[in-house]
């Protein structure tokens, strides 16, 4: 399969976020920018070395890039995204961002999402034009009731239940205790798990993902600049960022429980020259904690209908063959889109490791107490929702 | 049916199947060049690209593909009706298969499963606008819901 020709040529050199709320107490613009500037600095560059913004959302919560070229003072901008595909969109914004600094447009591009999206949480009554008119009339307001059907089709395919989710929840929320950015840390029980209130079945609260008042920012540079830069780069290896689900999203693949992840891994695999088995570590789009396991099958990372079981067999975890979601995700960390996901991958793939685990900076003793560093990864997969965008991320050699 | 609930917004391609929904037929594009059923509604088939078509009514049979049951309302106009089930119905005699968003009335709750044979009600939603939703085909008579 012919490789892309900006593979391993970008890298992303910074990674910054703010504290991550329920009432945050500030505008979106100001957590923006808060975030940018630590991404900026992180890398070891300055506000007017960045010259391309790229943002999405899903309702327009968030700042534009016009905003955010005024509030860091930029002295150029080339390029400018903001795209309203959401969550499946993380991925494709870090990838959009490594072709544009490979196209030569830009020097350097900072990726941004910023939300209060707890305190000043916005659902737009009616919704949109179009596709609306196949979900408000029906009671489809929540994105549960959108996705739920993938993993109600894989519990009548497979017999996954509701406890099998609960080992996703379980699992994450064990990562969290280890992240001090982290919203939920306290332990959660399976059993406990097991009495949260159903919401949407196949999903109770504790399935749900949280909402979050927080901002993220990665900056990404070109892999030879990266070199000179503050931290080893971690390079882009492999990325896709398209969908081939059905127009009204209710199918991803050839069957109901499969998603668009199944017809993008082996194109993502494929152009890298990687397999499934060389993946270090996944973080997993999980809006609810039962699309970790379609995201788990869908990449090739447990054969179809076993993600549960590789979760019950511990294979998940930080010591396990195939970690998953490190942080926490959006199921206990933050509601950050995505991006929370790829700078978690960042993490773990540079030579200093995770920087807010119990862990003393740069010394890793593999303690489960305190340390979620995962051992020494070379490469690691992240997705955005329905593995509607995807990236491979490796540490540079 | 409870009052301020959403109202399907037709537009310009879609208005054919929700006029259908209100004369109580469940309406599709059938292509005349090639006779894939074409849904969502458009002007071209997405397999042959021909703007020409004919709304054919289909016979409003199906089966569930997969659900999730609400328990919880997120928007109140649907307070009053949880739990409730939005199913994904795959209708009969529709090729390649249309996959129909709407709600599925059973008597008991525990009776919605993947695979449960179903069959188009109409509700009215006033101001003559009406929509499919699904009953299981054993249930008996149609009745007005």
């Amino acid at each position: 399969m012919a490789r892309p020709a900006f593979q391993d040529r970008s890298a992303i050199t910074g990674i910054g976020w703010t504290e991550f709320s329920r009432d945050s107490g500030r505008t979106v613009l100001a957590l923006a920018t808060e975030a940018s500037l630590r991404a900026i600095d992180d890398a070891g560059l300055r506000a007017d070395d960045i010259d391309g913004l790229v943002t999405y959302f899903h309702n327009a919560d968030t700042a534009p890039p016009r905003a955010l070229v005024h509030a860091l003072g930029l002295r150029e901008c080339h390029f400018q995204l903001f795209n309203a595909l959401g969550g499946g969109w993380a991925c494709a914004a870090v990838g959009t961002a490594a072709m544009a600094v490979h196209a030569g447009v830009c020097r350097n591009v900072l990726i941004y999402r910023a939300m209060n999206g707890q305190s000043e949480h916005y659902a737009p009554p009616g919704g949109p034009p179009g596709e609306d008119q196949w979900r408000a009339p029906f009671g489809v307001s929540h994105a549960a009731a959108r996705f739920g059907p993938f993993v109600t089709a894989h519990m009548a395919r497979f017999g996954t239940t509701s406890a099998d989710l609960g080992l996703v929840t379980v699992t994450q929320r064990a990562h969290a205790a280890l992240n001090a950015k982290a919203m939920l840390t306290s332990p959660l029980t399976l059993e406990e798990h097991q009495r949260s209130p159903w919401l949407i079945w196949p999903f109770r609260r504790a399935d749900f993902c949280l909402r979050s008042d927080a901002a993220v920012a990665i900056v990404v540079s070109s892999a030879g600049r990266a070199r000179d830069l503050r931290h080893a780069p971690v390079l882009v290896t492999g990325f896709l960022g398209g969908t081939m689900s059905t127009a009204l999203g209710t199918q991803g693949a050839q069957h109901p429980w499969q998603l668009n992840a199944h017809l993008a891994a082996p194109h993502l695999y494929g152009r890298a020259g990687v397999r499934p088995e060389d993946v270090d570590f996944a973080e997993l789009y999980d809006p609810f904690s039962g699309m970790v396991l379609l995201h788990l099958e869908g990449f090739g990372l447990a054969a179809e209908g076993q993600a549960a079981a590789a979760f019950a067999a511990g294979r998940t975890r930080l010591d396990g063959d195939i970690p998953v979601n490190t942080h926490g995700g959006l199921l206990s960390e933050a509601y950050t889109h995505g991006l929370g996901h790829v700078i978690e991958a960042v993490q773990q793939l540079r030579p200093g490791g995770v920087t807010d685990d119990g862990c003393d900076s740069g010394e890793h003793d593999y303690d489960r107490a305190h340390c979620r560093q995962v051992r020494e990864p070379k490469l690691g997969l992240v997705c955005g929702e329905c593995g509607d965008s995807s990236l491979l991320l490796r540490a540079a050699a | 049916m409870s009052s301020g609930r959403p109202r399907p917004r037709a537009d310009r391609d879609t208005k054919p199947f929700w006029d259908g929904c209100a004369a109580r037929e469940l309406r599709v594009q059938r292509c005349a060049q090639c006779s894939a059923t074409r849904f969502p509604p458009g002007e071209f088939c997405p397999v042959c690209h021909s703007p020409q078509a004919r709304w054919v009514t289909l016979p409003g049979t199906g089966t569930v593909q997969s659900f999730v049951v609400v328990h919880r309302a997120f928007d109140p106009a649907f307070g009053a009706d949880v739990p409730y089930v939005v199913g994904l119905v795959r209708l009969d005699a529709t090729r390649p298969p249309v996959v129909l968003p709407g709600n599925v009335r059973c008597a008991d709750a525990g009776e919605i499963r993947v695979g449960l044979p179903v069959i188009a009600d109409f509700e009215d939603l006033g101001e003559g606008v009406a929509m499919a939703a699904f009953r299981p085909v054993d249930a008996g008579g149609a009745g007005e819901r």
